[in-house]
């Protein structure tokens, strides 16, 4: 069974996702206070975590640094519609996605959850190259040569997706689609963001990407494989 | 010229320089002249006074010489007044030389013997004609001033001074004495040389020392002047320096008082807009948590209506739409207050408007068709590339359209793109109903309704066109209506392809030609 933490100081809301989520199959723990997150956490670590952004304690930002800081758990955070600042603040904490409130169908939500719970393409077997990086799809491990580079689920996938089909250029909107399970956002911002720390962690140098290239204008394409 | 003319027009120091420069020389001017007029008067007075004094001894002494030689032969006579002359004219030398006719009085008819003698350099016309006949008529001494060319010399002007001379055997005689007044007026020209100089000094001194004073009290000015440019540019941090305490320093305390008390204004509004935007952000959240709770619990209801009796699940219908309804309005509301806090801000990135309009028309086709209309799109090309806040131009699109859709009466509506290299522009135009000429200034007033009586067909919250006009406005951009009863409206947004950049040309015409 799926556990997914919900952590939100709102107990109408919380009892009432954990009716949906219920609903759909999924396992919930309720954390009603930042500060106490992390021993829930660790004492029984979810599948994902459903975060607000403003809690007593500790607001949703810390903690979502505090967890990101112990694992590479998917993180959805659960922001204002509209407040920016909280969203992008949301992503540099190193969130995974975000659900506007109010969402408009619980439906969605569940959709979401899940596009972030999946075993990624598991219909591909083997290893993938990108770059210099070989990528074990099935045992979600990227390595430099012996070198395993870790990576968030979101990230990972994110890596896979361009890296499955080479010659592509992704659009945002098509990167959104695959990798966040969007049918149609606007909300560009999510693609950018992630990019870039997935860049921090995988390229040689950041500034002059050579395994997420962008194509201007356009989006994004896998860099040409390089063999060592 | 015209540079003096600026400098005088835009420089306090320059101005005050230039009019005391001018004020002082005219008054040196003035008694400069007076002292020199007094100066010269005196020195002339005082040779004229030593000049008569030595002519009338000559001639006393001419008279008496010549009042001994009576009865005394033609040449002895003559060796007495060639002697008195000699010894008169050899007084001085070259240009200060004495010299001196002497003249018969034409018209007499007994005299014997001519005596007429005159200095070297005398001529006969050297004696102005009717100074002669003033001698004639007086019986003391005349003198006049005149001029005298010395050989080799320019005209010297000399003092003629003249009596007349009984002459034993030869009746009357006139004696001209002539006495040179170079040496008096090297000295009146000393004197005025030194007193243009002594007054050019003065004026320059002058003129410096107003610089001096102006400096002191223009440099705070100057100081002020640049300080209220530091904040008209935004740094309100800037103070002036206050080390006196005269006028200057009230000047720069008050002036820093002002600036403390402007400060503190501006400190206060930007916190009354921080509360505003803590408000908008602090209402917003705390409604969307229970919204967000009733739309899930709504959605569970509305999933399960087909088991309830028939007034429950419409109840459920309900519920969600008016929930929706709610929602919308929330939004709207949220955005107009942000708007008015002035804290909404642009996200700009690169998108096509044509297929986000292709995307808006094609999520409304099914409402167009509840009001049986639909919607053309007429573009110039496949894809515009626009950098702009997709966001907001999406949610302008979207008001248009629904607002045509509302308004369309059934007939087709028409969306046409037009763009340049610089511009994009977006025409809504329907054929419904339209609207008076005389309201259209008012369409993008809050919920205001050209009908009150009309109900809204999609629910809409009222607020939607406003918006459109905000969002429009904060790209730079510009969002126009055109309307006349039963031949529709026509909406014209017309962005910049450049977020920062202004709009430069209109480019679908708003009042149509059909």
């Amino acid at each position: 069974m799926t556990l997914v933490m919900v952590v939100d100081d709102d107990q109408d809301l919380a009892e009432m996702l954990s009716i949906v989520l219920n609903g759909a199959g999924i396992d919930v723990d309720l954390v009603g206070r930042g500060d106490e997150v992390l021993e829930v956490f660790r004492n029984n670590p979810p599948d994902l975590v459903l975060l607000d952004v403003m809690l007593p304690g500790i607001d949703g930002i810390e903690v979502c640094k505090l967890i990101r800081a112990e694992s590479m758990v998917p993180i959805i955070m659960l922001t204002a519609k509209g407040d920016t600042h909280d969203v992008v603040l949301g992503f540099e904490a190193g969130a995974d996605d975000y659900m506007a409130k109010p969402f408009r169908h619980p439906s969605e939500l569940i959709a979401r959850i899940k596009t972030r719970l999946r075993r990624t393409n598991s219909d591909i077997a083997g290893l993938l190259a990108i770059s210099d990086l070989s990528i074990d799809v099935q045992a979600h491990h990227v390595l430099r040569g012996n070198k395993v580079i870790s990576l968030t689920r979101l990230e990972f996938d994110l890596l896979v997706a361009l890296a499955k089909e080479p010659g592509r250029v992704f659009t945002r909107d098509a990167l959104l689609s695959e990798v966040w399970g969007y049918r149609h956002s606007t909300d560009t911002r999510l693609v950018n963001v992630h990019v870039q720390r997935l860049r921090s962690k995988i390229e040689h140098d950041p500034e002059n990407p050579e395994i997420v290239v962008t194509v201007r204008g356009v989006g994004y394409k896998a860099g040409a494989l390089v063999h060592s | 010229m015209q540079r003096v003319g600026f400098r005088l027009g835009s420089s306090l120091a320059f101005r005050v320089i230039v009019s005391t420069v001018l004020l002082s020389l005219s008054v040196v001017w003035l008694t400069g002249s007076a002292l020199n007029n007094q100066l010269s008067k005196g020195v002339k007075q005082v040779n004229l006074d030593s000049a008569i004094i030595e002519a009338r001894s000559t001639f006393f002494n001419t008279q008496y010489r010549l009042a001994l030689a009576q009865g005394l032969p033609e040449s002895d006579v003559r060796r007495v007044i060639i002697d008195v002359i000699t010894s008169a004219t050899s007084i001085g030398r070259s240009e200060n030389a004495r010299q001196i006719a002497f003249l018969e009085t034409p018209g007499q008819t007994d005299a014997k013997f001519n005596y007429e003698i005159k200095s070297e350099f005398l001529k006969v016309d050297s004696v102005p004609k009717n100074f002669k006949i003033k001698v004639r008529k007086s019986s003391d001494i005349k003198w006049i001033y005149s001029s005298f060319a010395y050989p080799g010399n320019v005209s010297t002007p000399v003092i003629i001074l003249a009596d007349k001379v009984e002459v034993p055997n030869a009746g009357q005689y006139e004696m001209y004495f002539f006495i040179s007044l170079a040496n008096q007026n090297k000295t009146l020209e000393l004197i005025r040389s030194s007193l243009l100089l002594t007054g050019f000094a003065l004026v320059l001194l002058i003129g410096l020392i107003t610089w001096l004073v102006v400096r002191q009290v223009v440099r705070p000015v100057r100081e002020a002047a640049r300080i209220a440019t530091e904040f008209t540019s935004g740094d309100f941090r800037q103070r002036m320096d206050v080390h006196t305490r005269d006028e200057i320093s009230t000047l720069g305390n008050a002036f820093n008082e002002m600036a403390e008390s402007l400060e503190k204004q501006i400190a206060r509004l930007e916190n009354l807009s921080r509360v505003q935007q803590r408000f908008v952000s602090d209402v917003s959240h705390e409604l969307r948590t229970p919204l967000t709770t009733l739309r899930m619990a709504s959605e569970i209801i509305h999933g399960a209506r087909q088991s309830f009796d028939p007034n429950v699940s419409r109840s459920a219908e309900l519920l969600v739409a008016q929930l929706d309804r709610f929602e919308r309005l929330l939004e709207d509301l949220l955005e107009v207050s942000r708007f008015d806090a002035e804290v909404a801000v642009l996200e700009g990135v690169d998108f096509d408007i044509v297929s986000l309009a292709k995307r808006c028309i094609e999520d409304l086709t099914l409402v167009a068709a509840e009001n049986s209309t639909s919607m053309l799109l007429i573009v110039s090309d496949e894809t515009i590339m626009l950098n702009a806040d997709i966001r907001r131009v999406e949610r302008i699109l979207r008001n248009l359209l629904t607002n045509a859709i509302d308004h369309a009466d059934g007939k087709p509506i028409e969306v046409t793109i037009a763009h340049t290299e610089h511009d994009v522009a977006v025409g809504v135009r329907d054929y419904g109903i339209g609207i008076e000429p005389h309201l259209l200034s008012r369409v993008f007033d809050r919920f205001w309704r050209a009908d009150p009586s009309r109900a809204r067909v999609r629910g809409g919250t009222g607020l939607g066109l406003s918006i459109a006009l905000e969002d429009a406005r904060l790209h730079n951009g510009e969002l126009e209506a055109w309307g006349r009863p039963k031949y529709g409206a026509h909406f014209v947004l017309t962005l910049p392809r450049r977020e920062g950049s202004s709009i430069e040309a209109r480019l679908i015409t708003l009042k149509p030609t059909t």
